[in-house]
């Protein structure tokens, strides 16, 4: 698995500079539209399923700040996005606050609880690292499946209101709540856009690629990973919290380990160490989920498996990892072609 | 340079989008016609691909549409409910994906209605979502009783079963029929923790007593020692409150032990289905309550009969109490004279109600429980099993009084 990804990281160098670098009017216009994208989405999109695409999207930019940015692969993020789900609607339910408060306090919880997690796991790598934050993240559940007069047990916290100001279109209008909530989103991925396009960015690159020599540098390794770890939790937590506020309860599901599972998919299938890979593979699952929930065919496991292998085997680099390396490829050729007549 | 740009740009976009959200995003405006966009829709919202897809899953669609094709026949050009359509959804039991379908059963699909939904945590989700769009809930395939307790609300109707009807039935029963000492095995989380309470309550009402009460991990493979440990007191019988694949562990590892025909097995909540998989042998001589049994008397196997045609297998109850919920659903459309959910309300609560399903059924216009007959059940033995599921024999009819609980007092209309 960290040989894979170290294979990777070194194709992801070779081709990551071409666009950023030399066209940053390009990277502008590909926000822009990727903006432009998010705000339309509820018009394309039933508004519920592009609330669960835009917080799925930023769960999986957390897991890709560990796992395309630091080489970390957590399979227990779920305990960050579960644990905000709960807080946040705690917070919904007992303080009355509006909405985006609740959620904050939820991403802060979710980081309060990466500290520990984080200071722990981080001591090891790869296999041993996925294990370990497993093995929290199910400990999580257990505790949030026991304290039931806290949490409901499997019944899961119901009844979580949308409090926004009292303002009855966001509070009670899907579509509404969207735009609302979108910013808080958007806010999440400015974070991790900022963090990855900063020298703090380019450290995490380097302890990716060679730990040993960024120790060298006189980088503290262990620090710089717990403070992705707890940054990429806050941002799992702040999905968490839009998730269970927009479905208006929080249940075991967003504890379980399959949950960790789907977002590690989400983020490979979109393409890891972009940022952009994950709102394509959480469009991409989420709407499919959606579909074929209701075409009347009884194996919706089996689709999106048959999609993460061919996802894996023909295209290494993920959906947006694909075709940006052919994009680049194709600029290439053509500047040189240009050069040479 | 470029950011003062983009952030421009942004603001532009996100200005505008807000305009033309503000201009289209108004609701869709109410029909004036008496039936709702001049249809009924029926949305069957279940397990349609794991643990619980035998149980009710597809075939439940089929039973629904003999609802419609009887309410049809019934009326024929007085139907109030002309167009009549039915709509699907796999919830995959995870309740966020039966939180979403049901909004957008209610809001796309013009559901006037949702039926089904196992799984607790689903049907709760579900509930709260009735109760914001205003719009018709019939629970089917879920046990909790907060559906009627802390979570019920005026849209939400709990038709088949609950924790409560289980434990009283088989824990009330069983002792009243000398099955005084009794060991309970269950797993130690709410669904376990719940059901050893409404058991010990029944138990020790009817006069019996609890030995001990052994909590198991969830899940769980290895049973032995707490079969072991159960057994020690020498009970009449071991009731075991897991369900799904650790219960069938629990059995097989409880027959291997050598206690079949020993000791009583009661089983806290199983299905027809669970004989099924397991084989009628792994589990003759268990109890257990049901809701329904498509064999008990000559109207519910005629009913299975014409199930069989279409599907090829017999009915579970789910399969039946959707027929059920669907039909009188209709029944009470056609009182109404119209299909807004105020009304049909209003048809449906303190509705006293005989049907292949509800025997001495009556709606319950406080907490809208579905009370109704349950049946104690024992597996047959496989020598006296003539036909394929034909497993079950009725030792008792409990009478719909006894085998609901009281309305809760958590339940707040």
């Amino acid at each position: 698995m960290s040989e894979q990804l170290t294979a990777r990281a070194d194709l992801e160098l070779a081709g990551e500079p071409v666009i950023p670098a030399s066209r940053p009017g390009l990277r502008w216009a590909m926000l822009a539209v990727g903006l432009l994208v998010a705000l339309a989405l509820p018009w394309f999109i039933y508004p519920p399923v592009a609330m669960d695409i835009a917080a799925w999207a930023l769960f999986a930019i957390s897991v890709d700040l560990l796992l395309g940015y630091t080489g970390l692969l957590s399979f227990g993020h779920a305990a960050f996005w579960g644990t905000s789900a709960y807080v946040t609607g705690l917070i919904a339910i007992n303080a009355g606050v509006p909405f985006p408060l609740a959620v904050l306090g939820g991403a802060l919880a979710a980081m309060a609880l990466a500290v520990p997690i984080g200071y722990l796991s981080v001591r090891r790598t790869g296999i041993y690292f996925a294990m370990v934050t497993l093995a929290f993240a199910q400990m999580v559940y257990f505790i949030a499946n026991q304290w039931r007069s806290l949490t409901g047990g499997e019944n899961g916290l119901q009844g979580i209101p949308k409090s926004f100001f009292g303002i009855e279109a966001i509070e009670t209008d899907s579509f509404y709540f969207y735009y609302a909530a979108l910013p808080v989103i958007l806010l999440g991925v400015l974070v991790a856009w900022r963090a990855v396009n900063s020298p703090f960015g380019q450290v995490l690159v380097a302890i990716r690629d060679n730990p040993a020599r960024a120790r060298a540098l006189g980088y503290d390794v262990e620090r710089y990973k717990i403070m992705v770890f707890v940054l990429s939790a806050g941002l799992a937590g702040l999905a968490g919290g839009v998730f269970s506020i927009s479905h208006g309860f929080a249940s075991l599901q967003e504890l379980a380990w399959t949950t960790s599972g789907k977002v590690v998919l989400i983020t490979v299938l979109g393409g890891i160490g972009t940022l952009w890979g994950g709102p394509i593979g959480a469009g991409l699952v989420v709407v499919l989920e959606d579909r074929l929930a209701s075409s009347g065919f009884n194996g919706v496991g089996i689709i999106t498996g048959a999609i993460f292998i061919v996802i894996v085997l023909a295209f290494r680099h993920g959906i947006w990892g694909t075709a940006r390396n052919g994009v680049a490829a194709w600029m290439r050729r053509r500047r040189s072609g240009a050069g040479g007549s | 340079m470029h950011r003062k740009k983009t952030l421009a740009l942004a603001a532009t976009a996100v200005s505008g989008s807000l305009v033309l959200a503000a201009c289209g995003g108004g609701g869709p405006s109410a029909s004036g016609g008496k039936i709702s966009d001049g249809k009924v829709v029926l949305g069957l919202l279940n397990d349609q691909s794991g643990v619980y897809k035998d149980l009710s899953g597809p075939n439940s669609k089929v039973a629904i549409q003999m609802a419609i094709d009887d309410y049809k026949a019934k009326y024929g050009d007085k139907a109030v409910a002309k167009d009549i359509e039915i709509v699907t959804a796999d919830h995959q039991n995870k309740p966020d994906i039966a939180n979403t379908k049901a909004q957008e059963m209610y809001d796309r699909d013009k559901a006037d209605i949702i039926l089904d939904v196992p799984t607790s945590s689903a049907a709760l989700a579900v509930a709260n979502q009735a109760k914001a769009k205003k719009k018709l809930f019939i629970d089917i395939g879920a046990g909790t009783t907060a559906l009627t307790g802390k979570s019920c609300n005026k849209y939400t109707f709990h038709w088949a079963y609950d924790t409560y009807m289980l434990a009283h039935g088989t824990g009330g029963v069983v002792v009243k029929n000398g099955g005084k000492k009794w060991s309970i095995v269950y797993p130690d989380y709410a669904f376990g923790q719940d059901m050893n309470k409404s058991f010990t309550a029944a138990v020790q009402q009817a006069g019996g007593t609890i030995q001990q009460s052994i909590p198991t991990p969830f899940p769980n493979d290895n049973f032995a020692t707490y079969i072991t440990k159960a057994q020690s007191t020498n009970p009449d019988v071991i009731g075991i409150m897991a369900a799904g694949g650790d219960l069938i562990n629990f059995v097989k590892q409880f027959n291997q032990a050598g206690l079949q025909g020993k000791t009583d097995l009661a089983v806290g909540l199983m299905f027809i289905t669970d004989i099924h998989s397991l084989g009628v042998d792994q589990f003759q001589g268990t109890k257990f309550t049901d809701a329904w049994y498509w064999n008990f008397d000559d109207q519910n196997r005629a009913w299975a009969d014409k199930f069989k045609e279409k599907t090829g297998t017999r009915p579970s109850f789910a399969h039946a109490g959707n027929y059920s919920a669907a039909l009188q659903y209709l029944e009470a459309v056609q009182r109404a004279g119209t299909d807004d959910a105020d009304a049909v309300v209003k048809q449906l609560e303190g509705k006293k109600i005989n049907d292949v399903f509800l025997r001495n059924g009556e709606i319950r216009a406080a907490d809208h429980s579905v009370l109704h007959d349950a049946y104690l059940v024992q597996v047959k033995n496989k020598s006296e099993v003539k036909e394929d599921w034909d497993y079950e024999k009725v030792l008792e009819t409990i009478p719909a009084q006894e085998a609901f609980g009281p309305v809760s007092g958590d339940c707040k209309m």
